[in-house]
């Protein structure tokens, strides 16, 4: 390559071209930039820029009480506003000592699997449209919007919930509404049969996410890489098995995992997390327990001790972990978020490189990432 | 064997086809706006409502507002009737501009029934200026004007 | 009053020019311009329906009037021409596109010739190497598509530019051997010759030609750039591919070129393989109510002609509604390695079953 700038240079000249990938390029699922060195078709180098939607959350969460905060965590992983609350809480929680009653547990537990599947049908939608697959995206949001309508019932929003409090939920479950869940429930994994009948087989399909972006176990546990990306490529890692929080050691359920590490291997896996998460869901909704939903805590919160705490938990894209330092004021002196979507992020390079430019919306597409979450 | 038929007869491509066939003729979801329109749910958190009545101004949803977008005044006066020291709003104000409509304010309100409640059932709030009807004070508060409905004759 | 005419003209300049000028205006404002318009409407009404919501449906009774309101909106939308760009060639790309694409139909017959000598013959003209001048129309759009990518300046639009000239060349040969194949069945070049070989031979080429048709259309869809195989324009990795730069009526020309082209293919599928404008079995007495014979016969052959192309606009939406899009190299290894050997196997037997009968 030569220098840049170095006197009249025409396009055809260069072997390697600079081509700019976003900000505002429709395939790159918000504001991600990627400066990429392209070789024809062919890709040298992926350079993620990032920062375009950089909000100080952090930075928010110092300046408020800790109950002020859980709104400002709705908008991180804005497609998964329930996993997020609950990290927070859980970290709050485990700050303060508080013990969240069974039946709060319990619906913390169906929100964040609902969560999970609205998650991953919007990644599928996005996925397959990337590939050039349109009809999946409105199959999957007519079942989206099912969701989104239990948490407006639930919660009064559809999207920003902040449907979590330190100590228990704000809400017990209205009337009908596990009638409703359970209606859309049963119903759900045939629409999965739909949408896998779309894809799973089809050749094209398989074609363009078979040996895509492939993940070596080993580089993925490096870079930090979790959720179904980590899962894609064999390592059997899920915080819900892991370290069962809420209600998941209560309830029956499997980790799919991969084995080639593929574009393929980790829809596969997205599609049987979904199937996973409406057992858990059908289960909670059985077990589901009477009784309190919010800890016994004063009206006007004095601040905690000081100390730290961390809480992890298995959000729709990976580990969404929180780290807060207290000392003693009634807000968190420092609060550190470890989005997941970051993490997945930095392996996008690694996965690209030499790959075609059209395998690169299928890589951006199956690392699942939201940039609210990432630029905070 | 039937690998092999798969290949020749494209039958993965035929599923496809079908299942979209199939919904060409299914009962379709859209929601027709104007005509016809979502009702919300019962704790649907849209425009804000508050009961001066009700309200005993302790300021604590304007506290517990995470981006303090709730502006309080009050002053003390005496009840010509009861002869009691009272407190007398001089303002509320709300810049739903920045609202988040997070219901952290309804929490905190002390009262019960709540003084200040989100749940009027109303997501209509677009404006076309930004600075229409988006700070609301204490009579708007009180008596929430229902903008008129959106239809797709109205032309601006 | 056409007598009067025919007498002031003179019999060489009525049949010579004035009947095709006034076919050629006929079939372009009244033929093929309203059904592209209205094919994009059908489009994104079917495509609606295949994904369970209701397509447009606000301008007009139906959406009907939506193709006008977006005919106007790319009427009197700015046309940007970038500052970098060469403007000959971004003002000349578009119209290679869409020229060529309708002097195509100027040999495509939507019905029979005419009964009695100086009557109305339902096709512009017939030459004796139609097909040869379909396949040599179809060619020039390419430098199109290139033109228009190269002269826009913009990396993106480079792209789709090499990509739909890969794409469109590795796909004409395909398509040209499963072309001959059929006119090897039928033993002429002209368009009007080859169905009438069909009715003679009481069967449609579709069913000796099976493999034939399956490759045609399939190259057909490449060659239009439609799903799966619209890389060229491939919105989720080239943003829109070689017309990224264009906008308003310069856009809408490429749109348009695009739509013909698959109306080109349609009805050259249609032609060569089912029959042309004839009923389904034409040679089966007990369907001749099929022929409406209380309407004139023009009419209905025109009317048999558009059902069977509309049948295969209707296919290429629902490939659009089902299939995910190809990659590049894979669409190289699909034309070069299955459909071109797969079409001269085709043309081997063709030509081996002829002389066996």
């Amino acid at each position: 390559m030569t220098e840049p700038g170095s006197g009249a240079q025409t396009l055809f000249d260069l072997k390697e071209m600079e081509l700019n990938f976003g900000p505002q390029h429709p395939s790159t699922h918000g504001v991600l930039r990627l400066k990429l060195k392209v070789d024809g078709e062919r890709i040298v180098d992926c350079y993620p820029i990032i920062g375009y939607l950089h909000r100080g959350t952090e930075k928010l969460f110092e300046l408020h009480p800790y109950f002020q905060n859980v709104p400002h965590t709705d908008r991180m992983d804005y497609v998964a506003a329930a996993t997020n609350n609950l990290a927070y809480v859980a970290a709050v929680e485990r700050l303060f000592g508080l013990t969240v009653p069974p039946r709060a547990r319990y619906i913390r537990t169906l929100l964040c699997e609902l969560q999970r599947i609205s998650s991953h049908l919007l990644w599928l939608a996005t996925h397959a449209i990337d590939i050039g697959a349109m009809t999946p995206f409105f199959y999957t949001f007519r079942e989206r919007e099912i969701i989104l309508d239990l948490f407006e019932e639930y919660c009064g929003a559809r999207l920003t919930l902040n449907c979590m409090r330190p100590g228990g939920q704000p809400f017990d479950l209205t009337v009908g509404w596990e009638e409703r869940c359970r209606e859309f429930i049963d119903d759900f994994p045939s629409k999965i049969d739909e949408y896998e009948g779309l894809l799973t087989e089809n050749r094209i399909w398989k074609k363009r996410t078979v040996g895509v972006g492939v993940l070596d176990p080993d580089v993925a546990v490096d870079y930090g890489v979790t959720g179904p990306l980590l899962r894609g490529s064999g390592v059997n890692w899920d915080l819900r098995k892991a370290t069962p929080y809420e209600a998941y050691g209560e309830v029956e359920f499997d980790v799919p995992l991969g084995k080639n590490g593929d574009t393929y291997d980790r829809y596969i896996i997205r599609m049987e997390e979904m199937r996973q998460s409406s057992r858990i869901i059908t289960q909670c909704l059985d077990k589901l327990p009477e009784g309190k939903i919010m800890a016994h805590r004063p009206r006007v919160m004095k601040g905690p001790k000081v100390g730290e705490a961390y809480a992890a938990i298995e959000a729709p894209k990976g580990v969404l972990g929180f780290y807060i330092v207290s000392d003693g004021k009634p807000g968190p002196y420092r609060c550190r978020v470890r989005p997941p979507s970051f993490m997945n992020l930095q392996v996008l390079p690694e996965m690209t490189r030499n790959h075609l430019l059209s395998d690169l919306v299928a890589i951006i597409g199956t690392t699942d990432i939201v940039l609210g979450e990432i630029d905070r | 064997m039937k690998r092999f038929l798969d290949k020749i007869m494209l039958l993965d491509l035929f599923a496809g086809l079908g299942i979209t066939a199939k919904h060409l003729f299914k009962k379709k979801v859209t929601v027709q706006y104007p005509e016809e329109r979502r009702e919300p749910t019962h704790r649907f958190r849209g425009m804000f409502r508050l009961d001066e009545e009700r309200c005993i101004k302790c300021t604590l949803c304007a506290r517990d507002c995470p981006i303090d977008i709730i502006y309080i005044d009050w002053h003390q006066e005496v009840n010509p009737v009861t002869e009691k020291k009272e407190k007398v709003l001089d303002r509320f104000d709300i810049d739903v501009q920045r609202c988040m409509f997070c219901g952290l304010c309804e929490e905190a309100c002390p009262t019960e029934p709540k003084s200040i409640w989100l749940t009027s059932k109303t997501y209509e709030l677009a404006t076309y200026e930004r600075w229409q009807n988006l700070y609301v004070d204490i009579d708007e508060l009180q008596d929430w004007k229902v903008r008129p409905e959106y239809t797709d004759k109205e032309v601006v | 009053m056409m007598e009067s005419v025919l007498e002031l003209l003179g019999p060489e300049l009525y049949y010579g020019a004035l009947t095709p000028a006034l076919k050629i205006a006929v079939l372009l404002f009244v033929g093929i311009l309203p059904v592209i318009t209205y094919l994009v409407l059908a489009e994104r009404k079917i495509l609606g329906y295949i994904q369970v919501r209701l397509g447009p449906n606000r301008v007009g009774p139906w959406g009907l009037l939506q193709p006008i309101a977006d005919v106007m909106k790319l009427l009197v939308k700015e046309d940007v021409i970038p500052n970098r760009a060469i403007r000959w060639a971004f003002i000349l790309a578009p119209c290679l596109v869409v020229g060529p694409a309708f002097v195509i139909f100027a040999v495509i017959p939507v019905g029979p010739p005419a009964a009695e000598p100086g009557g109305l013959d339902l096709f512009i003209t017939d030459v004796n190497v139609g097909l040869l001048f379909i396949v040599a129309m179809a060619t020039i759009a390419v430098y199109g598509l290139i033109i228009g990518g190269w002269s826009s300046n913009s990396k993106f639009s480079l792209l789709g530019g090499l990509r739909s000239a890969a794409q469109m060349i590795s796909y004409e040969v395909p398509q040209g051997f499963a072309l001959v194949a059929a006119l090897l069945l039928a033993g002429s070049m002209s368009m009007v010759g080859i169905v009438e070989a069909q009715k003679a031979a009481g069967v449609w080429f579709v069913f000796p030609q099976f493999l034939g048709f399956f490759i045609y259309f399939v190259a057909g869809v490449a060659e239009s750039n439609r799903n799966p195989f619209d890389l060229p324009e491939a919105e989720s990795e080239l943003v829109a591919g070689y017309h990224t730069e264009y906008s308003g009526m310069r856009f809408a020309l490429f749109f348009l070129g695009e739509y013909a082209n698959m109306i080109v293919i349609s009805a050259v599928a249609v032609t060569l393989y089912f029959g042309g404008w004839y009923r389904p079995f034409p040679n089966v007495e007990a369907l001749s109510f099929l022929d409406f014979p209380f309407l004139p016969a023009g009419l209905v052959a025109v009317f048999w002609f558009a059902v069977k192309v509309f049948a295969f606009l209707f296919v290429y939406i629902w490939f659009r509604g089902t299939f995910p899009r190809y990659r590049f190299d894979q669409l190289m290894d699909l034309g070069w390695k299955w459909m071109i050997p797969l079409a001269l196997l085709n043309i081997f037997l063709t030509a081996l079953f002829k002389l066996v009968l």
